[in-house]
């Protein structure tokens, strides 16, 4: 045991004491932070420049209301109301009398304008977009940009539009639209969390509303710390045992240890890079929310959950990826192992919108139980749905536990083989057989 | 197969050399002694007992490839390797080896800084630092400059003197010779010397005249009794066929130049090595010789 610590610490040692390991664990939370700053700050850099847009309306109805929303829109909200500055763009509707004989042409045209920088957009009305259902004209409405797509004025055009049509069909109907002011007002639905009760006052707390902060801070940035924890303690492994391997440092470190105790210093040494990481980035992601007001949000419950995750999956992994190191002869090799051996940690991040999205769904569960996925998938759940049965996360982890004793195992089987093996390429059948038959 | 029906014995306290052509198994052999490669048949006994990993603990290995972290600091590394054999006063003794091999100011640099002879220097202390009872070098002077060969020589002789057995195996006949009190031949596997010098050299006989002369080797050659001759530029060997007299042999070449000296010997461990795994060895046998 002392030995397999020796072995541990030299392995954290060489890679805590490094430049990289010190900028890296300083820069990851300074680029997440800078990159969240940076949003805030560019989110105010908008393009002020006035836009101007075609109508082209052929049902001969929305042009002038759209003219009209678009001057009262100008008028409240290009120009701060303190400063006096301008900080959005005015939109400045152009109406374009349609062309009968030849509308394509006249489409060319206008794209052409765009295109010169003379308009930023135009828009097609066709004739029937009154009563859609029953038109034997076209009903649609199209938006020609550049980027179309993602325009946000195209978003806007919306809203002026339809209410104008509503307000048009009830005046068909014989509504008088004036008796109610807010015939059109728009009520938002609020995200309020669940309410509880207090165990010790006996109370019941008020679900308080829940922010976009908080919906993402423990679900996703907690599976992206796995994420990045793993690829710091874990990953490296393959490289590192390859060179060890391809530089005789093995040959002669075994002459002192057994293989097993050889993997498990470095898969120990591995938990012990990440764990100091991880306190690093808890411990100041904790003291920083306290600091900045934001207590309320950080996930208490899940912390405990995220270190035993976290270590097992560096255990599970960092022997896998070991005994795969152990195979290769040199960097090319190890290079052409690192897809396979990188997809245990890459297909969570591939799901990860789903599973948020969907965190009860038959899918996400069956995925956060398979032993390979559930550190990160089984604590993005635990972190969404908080009334999760409490038997999914116990069975993830005893998964993940038998599952680590048989990656330990195998692994080690093949480490045993594979460090010793020169010249040997590492196909997939060879790993198999050794790790079946030693 | 690398090592076939092997079997030897080394004695405590000697040194003990491993001789043998490239790919005999001299490395895999040494390889086995220190569990590192299982035998599929037989049994390796280091200090009277059955090869186990704990064993490994009083048994310093030199590989024949150097295997130290390029970027670990010298002292850092020699410590390492001397405290996973769970040595004491590694501390000490890594002071003691580096002052004696100069590397003191060597002492805080990074492998990766070092020369090539250095770093051989370096991954001898880390073979001895933990005093091992039995250290075993896999070709140690490949690669030195005379001076550190002679440094590294006298260190070994000093840790015999200790009480510390040494097997190294090398190529250079001459460290061989002069080195060893025992010598291991291995070819294809198999042990085919395994002795002392001089026992092995009685093996052979007086069957050899070292002369000097004037013309050198011109005049050496189709001389009636001699088997071989080997060329060594300022002298010449020559091996005397069986039934003939080296008298003979002498009187013959005076006849034919200046003869300034000879001497009637045993063959050098260079010969023997040469009769057994040369390329004559080879035809007798039946082999390819090579290209």
């Amino acid at each position: 045991m002392l030995k397999t610590l020796r072995i541990a610490k030299r392995e954290y040692l060489a890679t805590v004491k490094t430049k990289g390991f010190i900028l890296g664990l300083v820069l990851a939370p300074v680029l997440f932070a800078g990159s969240a700053l940076a949003m805030v700050l560019f989110n105010d850099q908008v393009d002020t420049r006035d836009k101007v847009i075609a109508v082209i309306d052929r049902s001969g109805l929305v042009a002038d209301a759209l003219f009209e929303a678009a001057e009262t829109r100008n008028a409240i909200a290009v120009y701060d109301a303190e400063s006096g500055e301008k900080v959005r763009a005015a939109y400045v509707v152009r109406v374009v009398e349609p062309d009968e004989m030849e509308p394509d042409r006249q489409l060319l045209e206008l794209s052409d304008q765009v295109r010169e920088r003379n308009l930023h957009a135009f828009v097609a009305i066709d004739e029937g977009v009154l009563h859609p259902r029953t038109a034997s004209a076209g009903a649609q409405i199209d938006y020609y940009a550049e980027n179309a797509a993602l325009d946000d004025i195209r978003g806007w055009l919306e809203r002026p539009i339809n209410s104008h049509l509503r307000r048009l069909r009830l005046v068909e109907a014989g509504v008088d639209t004036a008796a109610s002011a807010d015939m059109f007002d728009w009520v938002g639905v609020a995200p309020m969390a669940l309410a509880s009760l207090d165990p010790e006052t006996g109370e019941i707390s008020e679900g308080r509303r829940s922010s976009e902060l908080e919906a993402v801070l423990a679900p996703l940035i907690l599976p992206m710390l796995m994420f990045l924890l793993i690829m710091m303690g874990a990953v490296p492994l393959l490289n590192a045992v390859m060179e060890e391997k391809s530089q005789r440092i093995a040959e002669v470190v075994l002459g002192s240890v057994r293989p097993s105790q050889f993997m498990a210093g470095k898969v120990l040494g591995g938990v012990a890079v990440s764990l100091t990481a991880a306190s690093v980035y808890l411990f100041g992601g904790v003291l920083a929310l306290r600091e900045t007001g934001y207590a309320e949000f950080i996930p208490y419950r899940m912390l405990p959950w995220f270190v035993i995750y976290m270590v097992m999956a560096i255990v599970m992994l960092g022997a896998i990826y070991a005994a795969f190191g152990s195979a290769c002869n040199d960097p090319t090799e190890a290079q052409s192992l690192m897809f396979p051996a990188m997809l245990p940690v890459m297909i969570p991040m591939f799901v990860m919108v789903p599973v948020l999205r969907e965190p009860e769904s038959t899918f996400s569960t069956l995925m956060s139980l398979f032993p390979l996925f559930t550190p990160m998938l089984m604590l993005m759940r635990q972190a969404v749905v908080q009334s999760m049965p409490a038997w999914q996360p116990w069975l993830g982890l005893f998964g993940m536990l038998v599952f680590t004793l048989l990656a330990v195992w195998g692994a080690g089987r093949i480490f045993r083989v594979g460090i010793l093996m020169q010249g040997t390429p590492p196909k997939v059948g060879n790993i198999i057989r050794w790790a079946l038959h030693g | 197969m690398a090592v076939d029906d092997l079997a030897l014995d080394v004695p405590r306290g000697s040194v003990y050399g491993f001789i043998g052509p490239n790919g005999s198994g001299k490395t895999t052999t040494l390889r086995m002694i220190m569990n590192i490669y299982y035998p599929d048949a037989g049994s390796i006994r280091v200090f009277g007992e059955e090869v186990r990993g704990a064993s490994t603990d009083r048994v310093g290995y030199m590989p024949e490839e150097r295997g130290l972290y390029r970027r670990m600091k010298v002292r850092d590394i020699l410590r390492f390797y001397g405290e996973l054999k769970n040595g004491d006063g590694v501390k000490r003794e890594v002071d003691d080896w580096l002052e004696r091999f100069d590397l003191v100011d060597w002492a805080h640099k990074k492998v990766e800084t070092l020369s090539k002879g250095m770093a051989q220097k370096v991954q001898f202390i880390a073979t001895v630092v933990s005093r091992p009872e039995l250290i075993i070098l896999d070709e140690p002077f490949t690669g030195l400059d005379p001076v550190n060969a002679d440094v590294l020589r006298e260190a070994v002789l000093e840790l015999q003197a200790r009480g510390s057995t040494v097997i190294f195996s090398t190529h250079d006949m001459n460290v061989a010779e002069r080195m060893c009190d025992f010598i291991f031949m291995i070819f294809k596997g198999r042990k085919v010397l395994d002795g002392t010098l001089a026992s092995i050299q009685d093996k052979y006989g007086s069957d050899t005249i070292r002369i000097r002369t004037e013309h050198g080797l011109s005049v050496c050659e189709d001389v009636d009794g001699v088997e071989k001759v080997t060329d060594f530029g300022k002298t010449q060997e020559l091996r005397v066929g069986r039934g003939h007299d080296p008298q003979e042999i002498v009187a013959t070449i005076m006849a034919r130049t200046r003869v300034d000296g000879f001497e009637l010997t045993r063959p050098s461990l260079h010969e023997i090595f040469v009769r057994i795994a040369g390329p004559e060895a080879r035809n007798e046998a039946g082999e390819v010789p090579d290209a």
